[in-house]
């Protein structure tokens, strides 16, 4: 990845909102994320709000800035599991069965009984979804079947709701180890293969991005009624009063303080994110970030192109 | 009874002693044996121990103690002194414990809705349902309205092989059982839906694959999918849902009556037995044996023996089969210890 | 018709007072009057609470719980982001984790689970938490969620309570159907109260306030949030389906009402019935609210400026006036501009 430090600091202008990937890539890695913090931290004396976190949610600026911060702190970083997962990127997916903390506690044996399945929303909404199969692959310790499997779509229909685990006789984690598996999917890049795996790259800035600078996965700001028109009228009639309406209730949106929207004192977002990153989360961020790259290059469209297209296709 | 019959005809006189007030366990209650349904040209369960009961009553060396449970077992094999719960005592050479077992409770198993919803019941309750000698008179009903239940579902494995709810064994007779059920319902009512819902079809024993077989000429439909839950509708029928594992799809299906094939577990008072007559239990619950092959019936303490369902639900034929090994056993024991 | 009970069959150690209240990101981020009713509730209930520590780097954060779901974060930073929660708390002298989310109330229990099924990893989640914030990993007294400390109090609030849940006109109870969160009920069952098949943790707030419970075929069916299922549009089809399924299912009932306990099934059970109707012609018109919401309107607090119903799609005035409570519809919004709601 392209990432520059330029000897001085500068702070550039608002208009940085409305480039794209493409002009941003040349700007130096400190420029940038010195600029999108000034940004973020111009407080309004008076009232002590933040007016320009509205601006910067996700924009293509946020993900350019996102993009050099992480890759630094995974260059940096270095720590236990950090490097158990670069590790891991490189093993096959049978040793990560074994080794994974989720994935080597999820299974044991299973009689094929067929509760999971039978109580799982998304095995009746898709009908080639079928949970207990995909214990079948887990437990066959066959390399081939399980590469298929995290190319697959059917890996990402899951909603990860856990209707499989109170029943199971043999007490397994199937909601566990398909969390595992995604993981493990997208580590290796296996995600590309299937259009709802791809859409990660969605999600990766979307909650990630919203992780990353908010500490909270998601800001009130992102629950458009463009985005959302199933949610009706009055949802969008409230969205457009969001900020006011939180106000009153006693939240506080771009303002210091407790509950929704609120701005985390740099120090706590700063904790954060080395929890994050001490975890190992960086590794997969920093391999969305190449593998999309990629993907978007073969596709011949900007990675900015390629975010919005797969957050639209399903 | 068995046991106190067949050492009779060895000449060995025994004291049988019995909980209830009456004798033959929970067969009594059957609407018919399996696996050929009149075995031995017995109707149903109180046919067989009718006779099992005038024969043993029949000879002076039976003594038979209904309404009385044994509290304390003191001194050692061949010189026991049993102490029973109305304050007498017997003397005795040796004891067989031939307490049975208890069909699980699923009133735990939420999933389910026993007791919550009516029309849902266990195998005992459909096997006295069935029983011309029954409620009501054999009929197939709705518990919610009394009307003929056309739908019934048969669930297996209710409270066996669940390692989540600690009992990961194989009840080993409740396929069969249900499959009697199955069968004998079609056979009174062709028109009617059978289905069964079971995760293996455990027909093992000699007679039982065939019953399994004409069970399914009979139309009783077999779905390989574990029941995940059972709800009531709003005319109290019951929606229960499964997966048909050999399609691969979800099934959710109506039915009048269900009947969950409730697995075994150890006698109630089993840990106060236990404790009484100085015995250990396994780890599933049950009476241990002292050697698994060689002498199967031979509980932990010297002198004291196991027969029948005390050590896990079996058929009746083969708790016939445990009567007459344990008696023999005894025989031989006490013969040799007082020689 | 009768509705059947299913008795619970299990009732956890709920602790009485001293709690550290992690927030959640779907209600602070569309229905945030229901997280501050929490707190509300607590001081209602004259309950020690904190939302934070003292230091400007102990503010709570989010426990990655969505984000976890939705298959971005590795089990381990969830480990340290909830050791950090728990190190905050602890700073502050607290023992008691509540969580606003039901999400959150699972993966904090998971990792509790994590450090019982690997022996060193206590050991080795302490120093990197150390390493990577000089914190210490404390493991909590209780975790519990935010409803499961209603449910504890919900006599004492049944006392204080102005309106009960029947209709005022009638005396009829009202019949709420309880939609419980499948991450409080179903990942843990032996931490909630009454296991996965006969939760009790909303059906006893129904029960004690004077409503009915509804015993629905789909009772325990998932809202269909499913984290990546929602959070990406063209998977949200999948959401609306459950939604669907669990209306269908619950109709011939004819609920007044849904409750809920966990944000993500508040906010879709609700937001969902618009789309229904555009798509099947359906007007289920079932108002749904949180466990939060509910109390603050039958302790009669003002269903705009506190409780937040203006937030919700359905509308819920129809509820309120089956349960006598006034309002002044004029406080709805804060412009002036007509609306014409389904």
């Amino acid at each position: 990845m392209n990432r520059k430090v330029s000897p001085t600091q500068q702070i550039f202008p608002a208009d940085l909102l409305s480039k794209g990937h493409e002009e941003l890539k040349g700007m130096p890695d400190d420029e940038l994320v010195s600029a999108y913090e000034s940004m973020r931290d111009d407080e309004v004396a008076t009232d002590h709000t933040y007016p320009n976190i509205r601006r910067l949610y996700g924009t293509s600026l946020e993900r350019e800035k996102d993009r050099r911060e992480i890759g630094a702190r995974v260059d940096e970083c270095g720590t236990e599991m950090q490097e158990w997962y670069e590790k891991a990127r490189n093993e096959p997916c049978t040793w990560w069965l074994k080794n994974h903390l989720v994935a080597k506690h999820a299974l044991k044996s299973c009689i094929a009984c067929g509760v999971c399945t039978s109580r799982c929303p998304a095995a009746q909404y898709y009908p080639e979804y079928n949970p207990r199969a995909i214990v079948d692959v887990a437990l066959s310790d066959n390399e081939d079947r399980l590469v298929e499997l995290l190319k697959s779509e059917v890996l990402w229909y899951c909603g990860q709701c856990g209707s499989c685990k109170p029943l199971c006789p043999l007490e397994n984690n199937l909601m566990g180890l398909i969390s595992s598996l995604r993981f493990l999917a997208q580590l290796k890049g296996y995600h590309l293969h299937s259009v709802r795996g791809r859409q990660q790259y969605a999600m990766r800035h979307l909650c990630g991005g919203n992780l990353w600078n908010r500490a909270c996965t998601l800001y009130f700001r992102n629950i458009t009624a463009e985005g959302h028109p199933d949610f009706g009228p009055r949802y969008a009639k409230y969205q457009s009063e969001a900020e006011g309406q939180m106000v009153r209730l006693g939240a506080n949106p771009d303002r210091p303080g407790h509950f929704g929207g609120r701005k985390l004192p740099p120090q706590t977002l700063a904790e954060f994110r080395s929890c994050l990153a001490s975890g190992g989360t960086l590794v997969l961020w920093n391999q969305l970030e190449e593998y999309a790259s990629e993907d978007a290059r073969k596709s011949g469209v900007s990675i900015d192109e390629y975010h919005d297209r797969v957050h639209r296709q399903g | 009874m068995q046991v106190a019959l067949v050492l009779s005809s060895l000449g060995m006189p025994s004291v049988l002693v019995e909980k209830s007030p009456i004798l033959g366990g929970r067969v009594p209650k059957l609407s018919r044996t399996f696996p050929f349904f009149n075995d031995d040209g017995f109707h149903d369960g109180k046919e067989f121990t009718d006779a099992m009961e005038r024969d043993l009553r029949a000879t002076p060396l039976i003594d038979v103690r209904c309404s009385t449970v044994v509290s304390a077992l003191r001194g050692a094999f061949p010189n026991f002194t049993v102490e029973l719960g109305d304050g007498s005592s017997i003397a005795a050479g040796a004891v067989v414990v031939a307490t049975g077992f208890t069909p699980f409770d699923p009133t735990s198993l939420k999933e389910y809705g026993y007791e919550a919803y009516p029309n849902v019941i266990t195998a005992t309750e459909l096997e006295w349902m069935l029983n011309p000698r029954g409620p009501t008179g054999g009929r197939l009903v709705r518990p919610s309205d009394g009307k003929d239940a056309q739908r019934l579902a048969i669930v297996f494995c209710v409270g066996s092989r669940n390692k989540r709810i600690g009992a990961p064994f194989c009840s080993r007779i409740c396929c069969s059982y249900s499959t009697k059920q199955a069968s004998t319902v079609m056979e009174r009512n062709p028109k009617a839906l059978v289905a069964c819902f079971y995760m293996d079809v455990r027909t093992y024993d000699r007679g039982f694959e065939e019953m399994y077989s004409l069970a399914q000429e009979r139309g009783v439909r077999y779905i390989r999918g574990r029941v995940s839950m059972c709800r009531q509708l709003p005319d109290g029928s019951i929606s229960v849902r499964a997966e048909n594992t050999l399609l691969n799809r979800p099934f959710t299906g109506e039915f009048d009556l269900v009947s969950l094939s409730t697995g075994m577990r150890p006698c109630e008072d089993v840990n106060q037995l236990a404790s009484s007559l100085g015995i250990t239990c396994g780890p599933d619950g049950f009476f241990l044996c002292r050697e698994w092959f060689r002498h199967p019936h031979d509980a932990t303490r010297d002198g004291v023996f196991l027969a029948g369902c005390a050590t896990g639900m079996k058929p009746i034929r083969n708790c016939m089969i445990d009567g007459a090994a344990v008696a023999a056993r005894v025989t031989a024991l006490l013969r040799e210890a007082r020689a | 018709m009768a509705t059947a009970t299913i008795a619970p069959e299990t009732i956890k150690e709920i602790p009485e007072n001293d709690f550290f209240l992690t927030p959640s990101c779907i209600l602070g981020a569309i229905n945030p009057g229901t997280e501050i009713l929490i707190s509300r509730i607590y001081d209602l209930l004259g309950l020690r609470w904190k939302a934070a520590g003292d230091r400007a780097e102990s503010q709570c954060t989010c426990c990655t719980g969505f984000s976890s779901h939705g298959d971005l974060i590795s089990i381990e930073s969830t480990l340290l982001v909830t050791a950090r929660l728990w190190s905050v708390a602890t700073e502050i002298g607290i023992e008691n984790i509540t969580t606003a989310c039901v999400t959150s109330f699972a993966i904090h229990n998971e990792c509790l689970e994590m450090y019982k099924h690997e022996p060193e990893l206590y050991e080795r989640v302490d120093r990197w938490l150390q390493q990577a914030c000089g914190r210490r990993l404390q493991i909590p007294k209780h975790v519990v969620h935010a409803s499961d400390i209603m449910y504890r109090n919900r006599e004492a609030l049944a006392e204080k309570l102005r309106y009960r849940l029947v209709d005022h006109n009638t005396g009829r109870p009202l019949r709420i159907v309880d939609h419980v969160g499948c991450h409080y009920a179903k990942v843990f069952p032996e931490k909630s109260i009454g296991g996965s098949e006969s939760c009790d943790v909303l059906a006893g707030l129904i029960r004690a306030w004077g409503g009915e419970t509804v015993d629905y075929p789909e009772r325990r069916h998932c809202c269909g949030m499913g984290f990546r299922q929602c959070a990406i549009r063209p998977n949200r089809g999948y959401t609306m389906a459950c939604v669907l399924k669990k209306l269908e299912s619950m109709e011939p009932w004819k609920p007044d009402a849904i409750l809920t306990n966990c944000p993500g099934c508040n906010l879709f059970l609700d937001k969902e019935q618009w789309a229904i109707l555009q798509m099947t012609g359906v007007e289920y018109n079932i108002p749904t609210l949180s466990y939060t919401e509910l109390a603050g309107l039958l302790l009669g607090w003002d269903p705009y400026d506190v409780v937040g119903i203006q937030a919700h799609t359905v509308p819920v005035e129809p509820l309120l006036d089956k349960l006598g409570i006034p309002y002044d519809k004029s406080k709805e919004w804060l412009t002036k501009e007509n609306l014409e709601v389904t």
